[in-house]
């Protein structure tokens, strides 16, 4: 490469080589250093605000309350999480219904009846699903999907309802269990499936008998990581379901059993954890207010549930593995 | 009792239905998604368009000027009497069968609101069948040359407009020093170095273009005279772009030729961008979109000149210019009635407006543009850093290994940490601690950054794990250092996969909302940005805040169209990815 040397230069003497490694190694190891920070700042800033947060407010006010309002008219503020965390459940349980069926099937499809044409063409379209903005889901099930079921099924819908976020919710997060089920259903060795074929099973005893009892593992962790994508969806919520923290009527039912309509959840506006994050935007942002800490405290929830949610789906996806 | 017959037999009869039942029920399983999307997709197209008020005629009109004449195009390209067959069976059968079903169901079940059979046959049968032919044309020689000279036209467009957005926050006068002290000294030093073989000269380059660079901060105050802006943009972009096209020309096909390619599409622009500036148009943008088609055009006609095949195939753009002029007169002297779309040119020029029919999302477009730029360098600049440097310089195993490990899964568990929590970070950090500005694009720039770092850096790992290591072990024997066998094998193996995998995570970030609201990004600003500093909007921001208006005009009308203008803008971006990596994986 160089012009100086006749004879290669083995020794590798010359500082300015030595310096042009070194600099670029400090960068690498530098950028690399920035993605620890990251973990780091999110921690910190979650944790600096919220500890401010229940010093006003106690763990057990805010885990237990049954009333938010952050900004009340009137006055009187209340943190309690128990109606954001009922609005949260509700669309994720209610988006699971949808993306763990769906995706299950789809991915025993993908892999176990698909040509390879077809599985060529409907991954990166199904890749599709999870790529489209989030805010466009929100419009969608706003705009077009709530007015349908108000007009076909159920009339006695509201404008902002759980019922159209929860399955737009559930529509993006199928392409989540499937891409991952389908890598565990692939990972499966040929010999067990012919083995299952020389004892005469047919192809539905195979897929369903062997295949997918043989992936578990990696079903599982794709239905954990779903559904705390769920948990942590933002726009579509927020677009589509209003933002009302409400708890929902008890009954009462027969034989005296309180019951919960799912009607008066499912069809009326709520709010989850990331909604009431975003309300409390609307008003003052420099900090220092209590609704402006609370927004940490609800954060640091947030990231709390989903980061363990992650780790239970790496560890059963590493530890249940089944070695071939 | 029967299947102790069975068991005597040795074989009984396998039931049959079950398994077909499943097979179709995860098929549609796994269509089921695609439909409910596409059938969301169908509607909110047809209210940007406002097709549902598009007359038969109308559509008809444009279905044989602009449609047709193309796909005979690609069946032309295909050469395949085969695919014209079944291109034709499906065209004209899905005619009768979707107007016959449509029908039927509107008599026997209910209307179907905002659609019509045509309508249903344009995007049932006419899109996919349009598509598929696109596919199956670009294959033959004639169509590959047809859709590289219509990319090269559409993108050269894209990314003048991009660019030339980007001018708006940037001082032009710091520009101007910044290029003619740093950037092309450093370029000219590097170049000399690559012809002489020189390290010295390639080594200097980074050094003297960074103090070009200080150089120009300084001199921007103290130096009293400046070129008017048209003639900046001439000297730092149009010149070396059309230069470096003729450079590329010359090297194939002489002299004559390269002028061609350099000389033509400079003067245009320049005689472009002084009529624009007397017109009134934003001169630069008119000058950049100029040079950047009329070089990359003019390279490749070149090249398919030279080669001499698929000629017939340069005709395509003007074929669709032709189709939509011919359309628009027939329409004219017909009096048909043309629908009124709300996604028309000065949706896209004006600012927002509390009156439907003149919102536009110009300073939100501005503002994406913007962000976007900002999050692309930084993060490909530290996802390319961090994958390196797990990739190449920490070893497996080791007290380092454990680092590396560390490292992979804080980067994995980053992917899965929640949007809205960056928006946290970002206004905690950002905005409030280091002072960057509430709402403003830088902040918004880094906490956008930060979310799509770990989708990059994944995605920039893998490109150069499936580097063959035959590759480093042979330029480690050639006595090349670390970094020397970064740079010069592994980096340029692994770039295609690199850009594509960025290119996917930058569409993930422009379409976000969450952080953005987070940060208190502004939900409507009537001006374009002019500074980083400077409170902004993003397309997502403003298709929120439309979305909460009552009227319906906002909802079914202005929210439809700005929706359309992001998917475009995703679907653009994604394509290029793709191209991409097709194109790489064809050249290994």
């Amino acid at each position: 490469m160089t012009d100086s040397t006749e004879s290669p230069d083995l020794t590798r003497r010359g500082g300015l080589t030595r310096l042009k490694e070194g600099t670029y190694g400090g960068l690498f190891a530098a950028c690399a250093a920035i993605t620890l920070l990251t973990t780091a700042a999110i921690f910190v800033t979650l944790l600096s605000d919220a500890v401010v947060f229940f010093r006003s407010i106690s763990i057990v006010e805010f885990l237990a309350g049954t009333n938010w309002s952050p900004n009340p008219a009137g006055g009187g503020q209340a943190f309690g999480i128990i109606p954001l965390l009922i609005g949260t459940i509700t669309v994720t349980i209610t988006a699971a219904f949808i993306s763990i069926p769906v995706g299950t099937l789809t991915a025993i499809y993908l892999s176990e009846y698909a040509t390879p044409n077809a599985r060529s063409i409907l991954k990166p379209l199904l890749e599709i699903l999870a790529g489209i903005p989030t805010v466009v889901y929100g419009y969608f099930a706003l705009v077009y999907v709530t007015p349908a079921l108000k007009a076909t099924l159920f009339p006695e819908m509201s404008t902002f309802n759980a019922l159209a976020a929860s399955i737009m919710v559930g529509i993006m997060t199928i392409p989540m269990v499937s891409s991952i089920s389908e890598d565990a259903m692939s990972a499966v060795p040929d010999q067990l499936r012919q083995a299952g074929y020389g004892l005469g099973a047919t192809k539905f005893e195979v897929s369903t008998g062997i295949v997918v009892p043989a992936s578990i593992s990696g079903i599982a962790s794709s239905y954990i990581l779903a559904v705390s994508r769920a948990i942590g969806e933002t726009m579509i919520v927020v677009v589509a379901m209003g933002a009302q923290a409400r708890m929902p009527e008890v009954r009462q039912a027969l034989f005296g059993i309180p019951f919960v309509n799912p009607a008066d959840v499912l069809f009326e506006s709520g709010m989850t954890i990331t909604v009431a994050m975003v309300q409390i935007t609307g008003g003052d942002l420099t900090g220092g207010t209590l609704p402006y800490n609370s927004m940490f405290a609800l954060g640091l929830a947030l990231f709390a549930v989903t980061l363990v949610m992650n780790v239970i789906s790496d560890i059963i996806a590493q530890r249940y593995r089944e070695e071939y | 009792m029967a299947t102790d017959n069975a068991a005597a037999d040795g074989f009984g009869e396998v039931s049959r239905v079950r398994g077909i039942v499943f097979e179709y029920l995860s098929f549609g399983a796994s269509v089921f998604g695609l439909v409910a999307l596409g059938v969301l997709l169908v509607y909110v197209a047809v209210d940007a368009f406002d097709l549902a008020n598009a007359s038969p005629e109308w559509l008809l009109t444009y279905f044989l000027t602009l449609v047709v004449p193309f796909l005979g195009f690609c069946l032309y390209s295909a050469d395949d009497p085969d695919v014209t067959r079944r291109a034709v069976v499906a065209l004209g059968g899905g005619l009768v069968a979707v107007a016959a079903l449509f029908t039927a169901v509107e008599a026997l079940v209910a209307p179907i609101p905002r659609l019509n059979w045509q309508l249903a046959y344009l995007f049932v049968v006419a899109a996919p069948v349009t598509a598929y032919l696109a596919y199956v044309g670009s294959r033959g020689r004639v169509g590959g040359v047809g859709f590289g000279l219509l990319g090269r036209l559409i993108g050269g467009v894209a990314i003048g407009l991009a660019v030339g957005t980007l001018f708006l926050v940037l001082d032009p006068l710091v520009w101007f020093l910044a290029y003619t002290l740093g950037i092309l000294p450093a370029v000219g030093l590097y170049a000399l170095g690559r012809g002489r073989s020189s390290s010295r000269a390639q080594t200097a380059a980074a050094p003297i273009g960074l103090l070009g660079l200080v150089a120009a901060v300084f001199l921007r105050d103290v130096v009293p005279v400046f070129p008017s802006d048209l003639i900046i943009y001439l000297w730092t972009i149009a010149v070396p772009v059309a230069a470096a096209g003729a450079v590329l020309v010359a090297g194939r096909s002489g002299r004559t030729a390269a002028a061609v390619v350099g000389g033509v599409p400079l003067a245009v622009a320049t005689a472009g961008g002084f009529l624009a500036a007397g017109a009134g148009l934003p001169a630069p943008t008119v000058l950049l979109v100029l040079v950047l088609t009329g070089v990359p055009t003019g390279v490749y006609v070149s090249r398919v000149v030279d080669v001499g095949e698929g000629l017939v195939g340069l005709g395509l753009p003007l074929l669709l210019a032709a189709g939509v002029v011919a359309g628009a007169l027939i329409v004219e002297a017909w009096g048909v009635p043309a629908p009124d779309p709300w996604l028309d040119p000065s949706y896209l020029t004006e600012a927002p407006s509390r009156t439907p029919t003149e919102a536009g999302l110009y300073p939100a477009i501005v503002g994406s543009v913007i962000i976007i730029a900002m999050v692309a360098v930084l993060s490909f600049a530290l996802g390319v850093g961090t994958s390196v440097f797990l990739e190449e310089y920490t070893p497996e195993s080791g007290p380092l290994g454990t680092l590396t490990r560390i490292l992979q899964v804080n980067v994995a568990n980053l992917a899965a940490v929640p949007s809205v929590v960056y928006g946290l970070l970002g206004l905690g950090l950002f905005a409030n601690l280091l002072g960057l500005g509430i709402g403003t694009a830088v902040t918004a720039a880094l906490t956008l950054s930060l979310l799509i770092l770990p989708i990059t850096i994944i995605s920039a790992q893998e490109a150069i794990r499936s580097v063959p290591d035959d590759l480093r072990r042979g330029s480690d024997a050639m006595g090349a250092t670390r970094w020397q066998t970064t740079k010069n094998v592994v980096l340029p193996e692994a770039m295609p996969g690199i850009l594509t995998g960025t290119i996917l995570a930058l569409g993930r970030a422009i379409g976000e909302t969450a952080p953005l609201i987070m940060i208190g990004a502004a939900t409507t600003v009537f001006r374009a940005p002019d500074s980083l500093f400077s409170r902004f909007s993003a397309m997502p921001m403003q298709i929120y805040t439309w979305a909460g208006f009552p009227q319906a005009d906002f909802r079914y009308g202005v929210v439809a169209a700005g929706v359309i203008t992001l998917l475009i803008i995703l679907v653009g971006m994604n394509g290029t990815a793709i191209l991409l990596r097709n194109r790489a994986e064809r050249g290994s």
